[in-house]
């Protein structure tokens, strides 16, 4: 009976602290994330020039094939730019603020840049798998990790949502 | 909270109708990408791969939606079915993988697409329907998470 309140101090602070360390987690998950979408942003930017920085493996000067996979490269980089970059900017956002839609938000970029490196694995699978590894030590296990570390407070926000 | 209603059913059968054909067509790629019926299913009747980087990008979109999407899909459905919230969450996450992989279908293969399969094919179940489905899901999915539906 007397040791309620203070029980109750010690659960609230290790919640606080669980909660810290998983935003920390999601927020570095998506920074890491965000670099990718400033790399899709320049590359749609002056795409010849991102060609020459190794940001592209596609480009539209060469020969059939590469302009087919800058064609593919391109589809992707605009698809980053209409929909996980403003996502991700919400979940910022979102985060920041301890709301619902943040949490929601920074979830479905995490599950998008799981499916990305795991297409990636498989187009280069037996060629140059460089770009796929790269992918998925900057993208999809960050990912991974924050999905689970959103999920673990998941409490948190449904109550607050 | 969110229990399944009348439109979780019909997100249900469409994505059944949306996304099973899909799965299926690239389950025989899968087992020979060479086939004549994989060709025929996947790029159009007759054709064939432009080139390895084609070829090798329907095999890595195939592993990736058998890996991820399909159990999205069937993991997602039967908690939505169950009326568990995590199942709308999922549903949520697969809507934007479809959104997602739609625009990307959209820059890259629009043009060869609509000039094989005509504007009708491509507005409905060869890209189409895939988008609405997705924006469908996370549009109810959105809604019943925040019991905000009828």
């Amino acid at each position: 009976m007397f040791g309620t309140p203070a029980n109750e101090m010690i659960k609230n602070r290790n919640q606080n602290q669980k909660i810290k360390v998983s935003l920390g987690i999601a927020f570095t998950a998506l920074s890491l994330i965000s670099l990718g979408w400033i790399m899709q942003a320049y590359s749609i930017f002056d795409w010849e020039s991102a060609f020459e920085l190794g940001l592209q493996q596609g480009t539209f000067e060469g020969s059939e094939l590469e302009s087919l996979i800058a064609r593919k490269e391109k589809g992707e980089a605009m698809a980053d730019l209409i929909l996980p970059l403003p996502l991700t900017i919400l979940a910022f956002v979102g985060l920041v603020g301890r709301k619902f839609y943040g949490w929601l938000a920074a979830m479905m970029v995490f599950s998008i840049c799981i499916y990305f490196p795991l297409f990636y694995l498989f187009q280069q699978l037996g060629s140059d798998i460089q770009v796929a590894l790269f992918a998925i030590v900057m993208w999809a296990i960050p990912s991974m990790i924050g999905i689970v570390a959103l999920w673990s407070i998941r409490n948190h926000y449904f109550q607050y949502g | 909270m969110g229990e399944p209603n009348l439109f979780a059913w019909i997100l249900l059968v469409f994505g059944m109708i949306t996304l099973l054909p899909l799965i299926a067509a690239q389950t025989v790629l899968l087992r020979d990408p060479e086939s004549r019926r994989a060709k025929d299913l996947i790029i159009g009747k007759g054709r064939e791969w432009t080139n390895s980087t084609h070829r090798k990008s329907a095999i890595a979109f195939a592993w990736s939606d058998i890996l991820l999407v399909l159990p999205l899909f069937i993991i997602g459905s039967t908690a939505v079915l169950s009326g568990a919230s995590w199942g709308y969450l999922l549903w949520i996450a697969l809507g934007f993988i479809c959104v997602y992989f739609s625009i990307t279908f959209w820059v890259m293969e629009r043009a060869n697409s609509v000039k094989y399969h005509g504007w009708f094919a491509y507005l409905t179940y060869y890209w189409g329907f895939f988008l609405y489905w997705g924006v469908g899901v996370i549009i109810y999915s959105f809604l019943q998470l925040s019991n905000m539906i009828f």
